[in-house]
């Protein structure tokens, strides 16, 4: 059918009116159809997409950190400020000095005002998206000259700095010169909007399903040209919303759409089979770019049964992760069996350290020991995705161990019969029951029809729960609604399918999750939590590490940052809070026909992933291919 | 006793001289006897990856197999027996109060009319779409019984409507004056004098309501908003979707279902219409002649 | 006469107007019963979960101020009152999803779009639906009626999302006769030109086909059973055997009986235009309500949420007004009276 399709498909017509096709690159938004597109104000809130260019081209923040390498080789990278920050010794000064010679995009010069004047206007509004941080912690902010900036600090905070790192976006300076002469943040809507990145808003659609930008006539005043002097390829950038997959893999067969953000596997795997075109982060099998990010499987500790650790354990050895991958992705996911996702540089920092750890880890059932850990699961996914699908396995582990992971737990469904007997529950006719005789229940929370992957993994564990005796189904919501329901944790017999475990990437600190897991922010079933910590997991020892990151130097002292990072993995290995499966692959594909130099595995030099704001650096990397 | 044996012969009838009828039983015979095979399935619904996944129609699988592995022959079995299950219960439960309610208001008249209408219309009013993603989110567990019920509860104001403004015409006719002044009761005058003229709107409202059912089962569906792991019409339609078929050129994960379903309404809709043809004198006379 | 005339019409005009009253009612309560579907929380949440840096302190500290700015203390009544203070001002809020865009402004956005296309749709299909549906039911014409009568139906029980997606392979991608989304064509801007209306109509073109496909059959077989139903009337019977032309006997007798219950169901239909197709909005790109407010929904936007339920409750119950009141005079056997 598809061969068919690409016969017809192949002639480009006209994007828009004026610019010729190769003049422009053609990129999906994720966020699909803009609700309010005349509005620009990310800091007054009610802009309910950052992704339409507007964080990518337009808007920058003082520093970026990469999930993958890095432009330069280095994740960590100075955009707006010139190099990192500077603490003083009790962490409450934090000294930031800024890039010279930076324009805005109306020709006003970038100083140390805007920066300050950003800060001052946060602080005063704390129903701005970065007010109330500001509020939190910052006591002054002054400028000592024009391209230096001071805040001092209400206590202590080695990690001021990354309200302005760059993960998926942070804390983006305002232009003082228009905020100045508006008298109410909250309600100016900025349009259009000025910024000191390389692109300006050409033109917009009032029903917000594209935007369109255009490269600065001065684009070497720009953050991105006075940082690397290099001219970004594309003269005109086009943000889209389209909502049907199915129109994003005919839309880049009929070469109309460049970059596609995230597509079910199937619908990229065929692109990626059937247009000679096609560009994805790996050249072949798993194709998908892997986020810093850990879906798992999360339950309320204050919960019977999920409080024992026994039950926990049970239900990851229940859980046949070969199966899993093969059908949610396809084959084509990045396992993990430690809470840290498995991207960027991770594998070297923690799991090339733990490794030995794991394979000798042992775990007690009554009177007999067994090591769970199992470094064959690569090997077995490579072995069922060539017999499934057919799909080119590399043969060497190491390359493997890369793609797919370092391996997982073993699927032991009698060792876990044994975990759950030695804690009262029992086994009749094939079905389990809780010690006081309830049979077992579990629903597994999902998300529903915009993450499909998501949906069939929570299909696959509730099948393999089902096949273990538990009566499990899963229940499929929105992604919001999911959300809640995990923050007040108050389903009764209810697992929730999600993550809240996010990490930098291409930085070893874990403080960014870790510290909601502090058990000074615990709150109990029936309040929201407030971060990253819906399991409700109390841990002396973990409270501990969380103490010690807070006093140790992000910059300095990386090595100790790693080790206390260790120090973490063994403890949730052991005591299995929640059960981590895979890191989120998203299956971003690129067209290769009017432009090339996109980033892949093999050239790491970002990631590709279109609503990210770090996807900044692929425009000075684009360059076009030269067809018509 | 005299009703039903009338009933059995006009029913031989019908289908000795109308082509449409005998189409008509027989396909929904078959269709029927599909959805009963479901009961010997050796698959069990929920169950996936028992089959080689994505495989076009064979004589081992003489539906083919969907991305999940399933064989799509005896998934079928189940989708359908779940659907027609689901569009009737909906279907029966509406028409019961769609009836009660439109001839009640429609003849009583007055008061109790202005009531019932304005009942009808409070119903009416209400978006569909919207207030089933609340109910769904403020019940969590939308199980498809309950699906079935709430729209049930929605299913009937506009075809009561429809009854009563049918009712409304009748009423002033002069068989309904003789039969008042002779003294007839109320039901009995319903049942032999108006159900003739009812019956057509009843069972055509019946087949628009079945497939306005299936459609929001299928809408609901495809949102992710029902139970996925059941089978039924919509979800297959979902998981075909999720899965990309279209595009990867399984067409037969998309056809089959869509076949059963074409032929399911073609049938009933053959079925209400032979059946409305026949009511009416008229037009039994031609078609015989 | 009139005496009874106007004394339906006021009954009428209360009980319209006691049904957009109970409408809004449900529609204020529902999402604010939704346990912890607190627009404030939704905005800390969104921000979580994109993964911006929202430390602990700073969300409590956001969600407090947020839940101060959205306005939305005091109890349910008082919220109750407050809002319909604003509504008879002919404020309708702002959306706290696009906070501080009024709800107005979003809405005025994407009702030219819905309207325009489901109106044009609705009134297409009815026409086809009725006239052809008419001529079958008395006739039963030919071979071509009945491949119609056939194709009607056969379409009906497609999924509308995937008749959406083929229509759109076949004429967008394979044949390249239409645009593949949109409303109009990208860079454009609105304007009473030839193009750009040219261009509106050759994007709406493949959604309002996909709708009237679907539509056509319901009407169809409705007008036949209708008419069908009503031409073994007495009065009809009786035009036949005084030998007038069949066209009259057609059209003044039997199309004028059949046609109340048509008339209502296109007016409710009308009414219900409103609602949107999300399915239309997400498979063709194409702009209107059924996106908007199913976002609202899922952001617990209460304010957009109510502001799009109410033109939709009004829209219906209007129409339902407006049928009550003018069907008598098409059906002189309907009287205004009832007994």
């Amino acid at each position: 059918m598809l061969s068919f399709l690409a016969v017809f498909t192949a002639f480009a017509q006209e994007a828009l009116p004026g610019i010729p096709r190769n003049e422009v690159i053609i990129i999906e938004d994720p966020s699909g159809r803009s609700l309010n597109p005349g509005r620009f104000n990310i800091w007054g809130g009610g802009v309910t997409s950052w992704s339409t260019g507007l964080q990518q081209l337009c808007l920058a923040s003082l520093w970026y950190i990469d999930p993958d390498q890095g432009i330069e080789g280095d994740p960590w990278i100075n955009l707006l400020a010139a190099e990192p920050p500077i603490y003083s010794d009790n962490y409450k000064k934090m000294t930031v000095k800024l890039r010279k010679g930076i324009y805005w995009s109306d020709g006003v010069p970038f100083t140390a005002d805007d920066v300050v004047f950003t800060v001052q206007t946060l602080k005063a509004n704390p129903a701005m998206t970065w007010g109330a941080y500001m509020e939190v912690n910052v006591d002054k902010v002054y400028k000592t000259d024009d391209y230096t900036v001071v805040f001092e600090l209400k206590k202590p905070n080695g990690r001021f700095h990354s309200i302005f790192t760059v993960r998926w976006a942070a804390c983006y300076i305002m232009p003082k010169h228009i905020f100045e002469k508006v008298k109410d943040p909250i309600a100016f809507d900025f349009n259009p909007p000025v910024g000191t990145g390389p692109y300006v808003l050409k033109a917009y659609d009032p029903n917000g399903y594209w935007f369109l930008w255009e490269l600065r006539s001065d684009w070497e005043r720009s953050d991105l040209g006075v940082a690397f002097k290099t001219k970004p390829g594309p003269k005109y950038v086009l943000y889209k919303g389209v909502a049907s997959p199915e129109k994003k893999v005919m839309d880049q067969m009929a070469h109309e759409l460049d970059i596609i953000h995230d597509l079910p596997p199937e619908g990229a795997i065929t692109l990626a089979q059937t247009n000679p075109y096609c560009v994805t982060w790996f050249d072949g099998w798993p194709w998908a770019h892997p986020d810093p990010t850990l879906p798992s499987i999360i339950m309320n500790h204050e919960r019977y049964p999920y409080n024992l650790k026994e039950v926990r354990w049970a239900l990851t050895l229940a859980i046949d992760i070969v199966q899993v991958v093969l059908q949610s992705y396809n084959g084509c996911a990045t396992i993990s069996p430690i809470h840290i996702p498995p991207t960027g540089k991770y594998p070297e920092w923690y799991f090339d350290k733990i490794e030995g750890w794991l394979k000798n880890f042992t775990i007690k059932v009554g009177n007999k020991e067994f090591k769970p850990y199992d470094p064959e699961i690569p090997q077995k996914i490579a072995n069922a995705v060539k017999y499934a699908f057919g799909y080119k396995v590399p043969d060497d582990p190491n390359v493997l161990k890369k793609m797919i992971g370092y391996g997982w737990w073993k699927y032991a469904p009698d060792v876990a019969e044994e975990l759950l007997k030695s804690v009262g529950f029992t086994k009749k006719g094939g079905k389990w029951y809780l010690p006081d005789g309830k049979p077992w229940k579990i629903n597994i929370l999902c998300e529903a029809a915009t993450r499909s992957v998501m949906t069939r993994a929570a299909v696959a564990i509730a099948e393999q729960w089902r096949k273990f005796g538990i009566d499990a189904q899963i229940e499929a919501v929105e992604p919001s609604m999911l959300w809640q329901r995990m923050n007040y944790g108050e389903d009764p017999d209810t697992v929730y399918w999600a993550w809240c475990i996010e990490t930098w990437g291409g930085h070893p600190d874990l403080f960014w999750f870790l510290e909601s897991w502090h058990s000074e922010y615990y709150r109990p079933t029936g309040q929201a939590v407030v971060a990253k910590n819906p399991m409700r997991y109390k841990s002396e020892r973990i409270d501990k590490v969380i103490e010690e990151l807070r006093k140790t130097d992000f910059f300095k002292e990386i090595n100790k940052l790693i080790d206390l990072g260790i120090e973490y993995v063994k403890i949730c290995v052991e005591d299995m809070p929640i059960i981590p499966l895979f890191s989120y692959n998203v299956f971003t594909v690129c067209d290769g026909y009017y432009w090339t130099g996109y980033p892949t595995a093999k050239d790491p030099y970002t990631n590709p992933v279109p609503n990210w704001a770090n996807t900044r650096f692929m425009f000075i990397k684009l360059k076009p291919t030269g067809r018509k | 006793m005299e009703l039903i044996k009338s009933a059995f012969s006009a029913v031989k009838r019908i289908f000795k001289y109308d082509a449409r009828f005998k189409f008509s039983v027989i396909t929904l015979t078959c269709l029927v006897a599909f959805a009963i095979l479901s009961l010997f399935s050796p698959h069990d619904p929920r169950s996936s990856y028992y089959a080689p996944i994505n495989h076009p129609p064979s004589l081992k699988y003489p539906f083919g197999t969907n991305g999940r592995g399933q064989d799509l022959f005896w998934l079928l079995t189940h989708a359908l027996k779940n659907s027609l299950i689901f569009s009737l219960e909906v279907a029966l439960l509406s028409r019961v109060v769609a009836i009660i309610i439109g001839i009640t208001a429609g003849y009583k008249g007055g008061l109790l009319d202005q009531f019932l209408v304005l009942l009808c219309d409070s119903f009416i009013i209400l978006p569909l779409l919207p207030i089933l993603i609340f109910l769904k989110l403020i019940m969590r567990t939308m199980t498809f019984p309950t699906l079935a019920i709430i729209l049930a509860m929605f299913g009937w104001p506009w075809d009561a409507r429809l009854i009563r403004s049918q009712i409304l015409s009748l009423r002033e006719r002069t068989f309904t004056y003789s039969a008042v002044f002779s003294g007839r009761g109320l039901w009995s005058m319903i049942f032999s004098d108006y159900l003739p003229h009812i019956l057509p709107i009843v069972l055509a409202t019946t087949v628009n309501n079945m497939l306005w059912s299936l459609g929001f089962e299928i809408t609901f569906s495809i949102l992710g908003l029902t139970p996925l792991d059941v089978p039924t019409m919509g979800t297959i339609t979902y998981w075909a979707i999720q899965q990309q078929a279209l595009v990867m050129g399984k067409w037969w994960w998309i056809a089959f279902p869509m076949i059963f379903l074409i032929f399911l309404f073609v049938a009933l809709y053959f079925l209400f219409v032979s059946i409305t043809d026949f009511i009416d004198p008229r037009a039994r006379i031609l078609k015989r002649g | 006469m009139w005496k009874n005339f106007l004394k339906y019409l006021v009954g009428r005009l209360l009980v319209c107007l006691v049904v957009i009253f109970i409408g809004t009612t449900i529609t204020f309560l529902i999402p604010r019963i939704i346990p912890g579907a607190n627009p404030a929380e939704v905005a800390v949440r969104r921000l979580q979960m994109a993964g911006t840096y929202l430390p602990p302190e700073s969300a409590e500290r956001m969600r407090q101020a947020l839940l101060k700015l959205y306005g939305l203390e005091g109890t349910i009544f008082e919220q109750y009152i407050r809002y319909w203070r604003e509504f008879l001002r002919g404020n309708l809020g702002p959306s706290f999803a696009s906070f501080p865009t009024p709800v107005l402004v979003l809405i005025s956005r994407s009702i030219p779009w819905t309207v325009g296309l489901l109106a044009l749709t609705t009134v297409i299909s009815w026409l086809v639906g009725t006239i052809l549906g008419g001529i079958a039911g008395y006739k039963n014409r030919g071979l071509w009626m009945k491949i119609f009568e056939v194709f009607s139906n056969a379409v009906r029980p497609i999924p509308y999302y995937i008749l959406a997606l083929l229509l759109l392979i076949l004429f967008a991608y394979v044949l390249k006769w239409f645009p593949t989304g949109g409303a109009y064509r990208i860079g454009m801007n609105p304007s009473f030109t030839w193009s750009y209306i040219s261009s509106v109509i050759k994007h709406g073109f493949l959604p309002a086909l996909s709708l009237i496909l679907i539509g056509v059959g319901g009407w169809f077989l409705n007008m036949r059973n209708l008419v069908s139903n009503v031409s073994h009337e007495d009065f009809v019977v009786f035009a036949s055997h005084m030998n007038l032309k069949e066209d009259i006997v057609f059209r003044s007798y039997v199309m004028k009986g059949a046609l109340p219950p048509q008339i209502t169901g296109l007016a409710l239909q009308l009414g219900m235009i409103f609602n949107g197709t999300i399915i239309t909005e997400i498979v063709f790109n194409y702009p209107g309500l059924g996106m908007l407010i199913y976002t609202a929904i899922m952001q617990a936007d209460f304010n957009l949420v109510m502001g799009i339920t109410l033109f939709s409750i009004i829209a219906v119950a209007v129409a339902t007004f407006l049928i009550d009141l003018t069907l008598p005079l098409v059906d002189p056997r309907i009287q205004y009276t009832g007994k």
